[in-house]
This record gives structure tokens, C-alpha cells and sequence, in this order.
């Protein structure tokens, strides 16, 4: 479904050039050389949580592989016990999970820093409608690796918002909780990571 | 003459209520006799449902008219707004909230293709019913006439998407586009209300490549909006949920709209004209029209 991540070395080359005011996303459309060094904090931090996501990633699909694959259209009861059955071999791999494991404290402050021009003004007024969009969620506890609770719908990103941020492999999506912004891992239903007050 | 066209207006209104005492009286309601579409045998016909998945009675209520409707009006196939099963979504959650209350339709070989709500699991996409194929954002052409529809995820609208969207849009030579999602680009609600930014990012592209038909829900009312850049915009996300009174009155966006009741929608598409129903889930037609496409 969707690419996955573009390769460390490529996103780096591109920051490199969005360390000089254009946002990485946008920057990421453009063509970069690979192999680039990264010249300046934003891409060294940006490297790091590519790399940190790698490696959810990697694991991911590892415990996926050994479960029944799941076909392409299938009954309900599958879908469960494939979704929960993942679920519970993440979170297991991941017990010690830590807020901050894969959104590093320079990944959070960047966050918010990438998002902040996108949350100013009227525009920022309707994406920030559009988040929150009048659907509580108030009864989701941000925990690291913990289970999205099934009976909460998940937040609207914004298409403004996701080019501001790193392009994500299928196997997570961004997504909010108030003003939280976690990674979701949809096909187990859960929350690796995530970065709080990621816009005001 | 003005005494003596009184007095025949007086008549003619006196008939006809009580024609209309004696068919209420019967159980009958006037309009659920008549399908105020062309019904012909080689065009296409569809159904529209939205905010369906409540499991409760309303959404069951809702099937049962589809089903009485289908016996006068065939439709192989219904398109899902979203919000397709609400809250939790174990095995029995599919059964409860979309294989029983649409079970005759199934049972009569009517398929439908669903595109998710924001309260919908990634992974009803992998749900045969739902004919996703296991794909977030999908495109099917319909059994007759020249129609391609693109059912889009609105709740995660990345460049990924945008960029399969124009693709697909630009390869499609059929007459008809038709473009079904959750989020509604122009809505007169008051819970949630139009999309800006989502219309941002989407309408240029179905202005662009013709698109003469879009389809959302996620309010849970029903509208019609009036055409904008000669595409022809509905709500319907009331096929199971229902926010009374949540149209703003005045709106310049309707061109009618209903929030009293919970509703399901009825198409056909012959040649250039699409022809509409929007009907309760106690039987009434509350609204319909037809539309010519964009060329």
C-alpha cells in the first residue's frame, strides 16, 4: 500500500536542503543524491527516529511472518484473532517499551516544531477542527505499546499535516489523541510511541 | 366565480383527505407504492448507505425498507459511506451491526463495497463483504453503463493516496466518475460540517478529471448539496445514526436535506442521467431528482 520509508540516507540528503527553510516533506518530493552527510541537527534527529522506525518496522513484520498470513479477503474471526494474535507478540517483544523508544526527545521537540507553522492562524483553526472533530476521545490512556481501545474512533490527519511529517512505512500512520500525536500500528491495533502536546 | 372556485377547491381538498384518511388508515403509506425512478432493466441501479453500524434498531429498520425497496427497484450493489460497525468490531460486532440486518440483500446476492469511517479498524478491509480486496482506497468499474467508482480513505489522506487517486482518475475513460468516501467535503451540519481541507486537496482533482458524483457521510444526516463546480455533492450518514436537528437552517450549501429521520439512498444511472431516491427507514420518499453528468 503505501512505500515504504525512503531510505535513511535519502531522507538525510533531503534534509539537509530543509534545514534551510522548507519543510521535509515537501523536501522529500524533490530528488536528493543519496549518500549524503547529514550537515545539521534536524537531519542527524530525523535519521535517528527513520531508523528507530525501521527497526518497529522490521520487527513487525518478523512476528507477522510467523503467523498464518492473512488473505485478502477473509471472514471476521481471522481478521481478530491475526489483529490481536500480532498484537500480543509486539507487545511482548516490546514489554520494556518506553515512551520515547522511537519518538526521541529531539524527535518530539522537532514534532512540534514541524507542526507549529501548520496549527497558526484560520488554517490552523480548521485542521485543528479537523483533528479533534468533535469525536471524544477522552477515554484513550497513552501508554507506550498499549492497545488502541477498540471502541474510540481514530483521529482524521489532515493531508497539510502529513507533509510536514516523514512519509511512514504501511505498517504505522500517524494519528492523534487530543492533541497527541501517536504512532498507530493498524494492523495490531496498537500504540508504539507517541509525542504529547504536538500542537497547541 | 370566486365563491363557485372556493367551493371546488373546498371539494377537491375535502376528497383528497379523505383518500388520504382511508389509505394511512389501510397501513398503507402513500408513497412507499411508488419508486420515482426510470427502473429500466439495462441501466444501472445502486443503493447508498452511510454511519450504518450501530447494531441497534434504526440501522435495522433501515434494512428492512432496503429490502422491501429492492423487490420494486433490483440494485446489485450498495457503496458504504463508513462508520460501517461502531465501537467494538469482534466477529459477533459483524454480525450484529452488517450481516443481519442486510441479510436478505445478502442473501439475495446484492454485494457492497464499503470505504472506511474514522471509527471503522484498519482492517475491515480484509472483510469479504466489505469487497476491499484488502485495500484502504480502491476503484471497481460497475456491472453496466460507463461508470468507475473510487472509494477513497478520508481519514489518512496522504500524498500516496492523492497521487494513486490522480492515476487512477486520469486512466479511467469511463463517462461516469464516481468518488465515495467518509469525510463530507460540503456539509451544513453542525456536528462536523464541511471539510476544508480535505476539499483542498480532493476537489481540484474531480474538477479536473471529471467527476460528476460525490458521495460522503460522516454527519449523520442526509443532504443534497447543490451542485458546486457542476459536481453534484450528497450526504448520507444516516443509515444507522441519526443527530436530530443538526442541519443548519438557511444553509446556503442545501438544496434539501433531512435530519429527522434515518435514510438510505437509491441510484440509477442511464446514459448521461442519473436519477435519485432518498428514502426513511419508515418508507417515506423525502426526496429525489436526477442530475445530468459532467462532459
Amino acid at each position: 500500500m503505501l512505500p515504504v520509508i525512503a531510505s535513511a540516507a535519502a531522507l538525510v540528503a533531503v534534509l539537509v536542503v530543509s534545514a534551510q527553510g522548507a519543510s521535509p516533506a515537501a523536501q522529500q518530493r524533490k530528488s536528493a543524491p543519496a549518500g549524503s552527510t547529514p550537515t545539521n541537527s534536524s537531519a542527524a534527529v530525523l535519521k535517528e527516529f527513520v531508523d528507530r522506525v525501521d527497526k518497529y518496522v522490521e520487527l513487525h513484520k518478523k512476528l507477522e511472518g510467523t503467523l498464518p498470513s492473512l488473505p485478502k479477503q477473509t471472514d471476521p474471526k481471522q481478521i481478530d484473532t491475526h489483529e490481536r494474535a500480532l498484537g500480543k507478540l509486539i507487545q511482548a517483544q516490546r514489554a520494556g517499551a518506553k515512551q520515547g523508544d522511537i519518538f526521541t526527545p529531539a524527535m518530539q521537540r522537532l514534532v512540534r516544531s514541524l507542526l507549529a507553522p501548520v496549527f497558526r492562524g484560520k488554517e490552523g483553526a480548521q485542521i485543528r477542527a479537523e483533528i479533534l472533530d468533535n469525536e471524544y476521545k477522552g477515554s484513550v490512556k497513552l501508554a507506550p505499546n498499549a492497545r488502541y481501545p477498540d471502541d474510540v474512533p481514530i483521529s482524521t490527519v489532515p493531508p497539510q499535516v502529513l507533509n510536514e511529517l516523514p512519509k511512514l512505512p504501511e505498517e504505522l500512520e500517524y494519528r492523534f489523541v487530543r492533541n497527541a500525536m501517536i504512532l498507530f500500528d493498524p494492523h495490531a491495533h496498537l500504540i508504539p510511541d507517541y509525542v504529547e502536546r504536538a500542537f497547541q | 366565480m370566486p365563491v363557485r372556485r372556493s367551493r371546488r377547491s373546498l371539494a377537491v381538498f375535502l376528497v383528497a383527505g379523505a383518500l388520504a384518511v382511508i389509505v394511512c388508515r389501510a397501513g398503507a403509506q402513500p408513497q412507499q407504492a411508488q419508486v420515482s425512478l426510470p427502473n429500466k432493466p439495462n441501466s444501472l441501479h445502486f443503493a447508498v448507505i452511510g454511519d450504518n453500524g450501530t447494531g441497534d434498531e434504526r440501522q435495522y429498520s433501515v434494512g428492512e425498507q432496503m429490502t422491501k425497496w429492492y423487490d420494486r427497484f433490483q440494485f446489485p450493489f450498495v457503496v458504504m459511506m463508513g462508520d460501517n460497525i461502531y465501537g467494538s468490531d469482534r466477529p459477533q460486532d459483524f454480525v450484529k451491526k452488517f450481516e443481519s440486518p442486510y441479510k436478505a440483500l445478502l442473501d439475495k446476492g446484492v454485494k457492497f463495497y464499503a470505504s472506511l469511517g474514522n471509527h471503522d479498524s484498519r482492517e475491515q478491509r480484509f472483510y469479504k463483504l466489505y469487497n476491499m480486496e484488502g485495500k484502504l482506497y480502491y476503484t471497481f468499474k460497475a456491472p453496466k453503463e460507463d461508470v468507475r467508482f473510487f472509494a477513497l480513505e478520508s481519514t489518512y489522506m496522504d500524498q500516496d493516496q492523492l497521487k494513486w487517486l490522480e492515476d487512477e482518475l486520469t486512466k479511467s475513460s469511463e463517462k461516469w466518475k464516481i468518488a465515495f468516501f467518509h469525510h463530507p467535503l460540503y456539509s451544513s451540519a453542525g456536528t462536523h460540517g464541511s471539510q476544508l481541507k480535505l476539499r483542498a486537496v480532493l476537489e481540484p482533482l474531480f474538477i479536473k478529471y471529471n467527476v460528476s458524483l460525490v458521495l460522503n457521510g460522516h454527519d449523520h444526516t442526509y443532504e443534497r448539496i447543490k451542485p458546486q463546480n457542476g459536481i453534484l455533492f450528497f450526504v448520507e450518514g444516516s443509515g444507522g445514526q441519526l443527530r436530530k436537528g443538526d442541519l443548519r437552517k438557511g444553509s446556503p450549501l442545501t438544496a434539501a436535506g433531512n435530519d429527522r429521520d434515518c435514510t438510505f439512498m437509491l441510484m440509477e444511472i442511464d446514459g448521461d442521467t442519473l436519477t435519485y431516491n432518498t428514502i426513511t427507514g419508515s418508507g417515506s420518499l423525502i426526496d429525489s431528482g436526477t442530475f445530468q453528468r459532467r462532459k
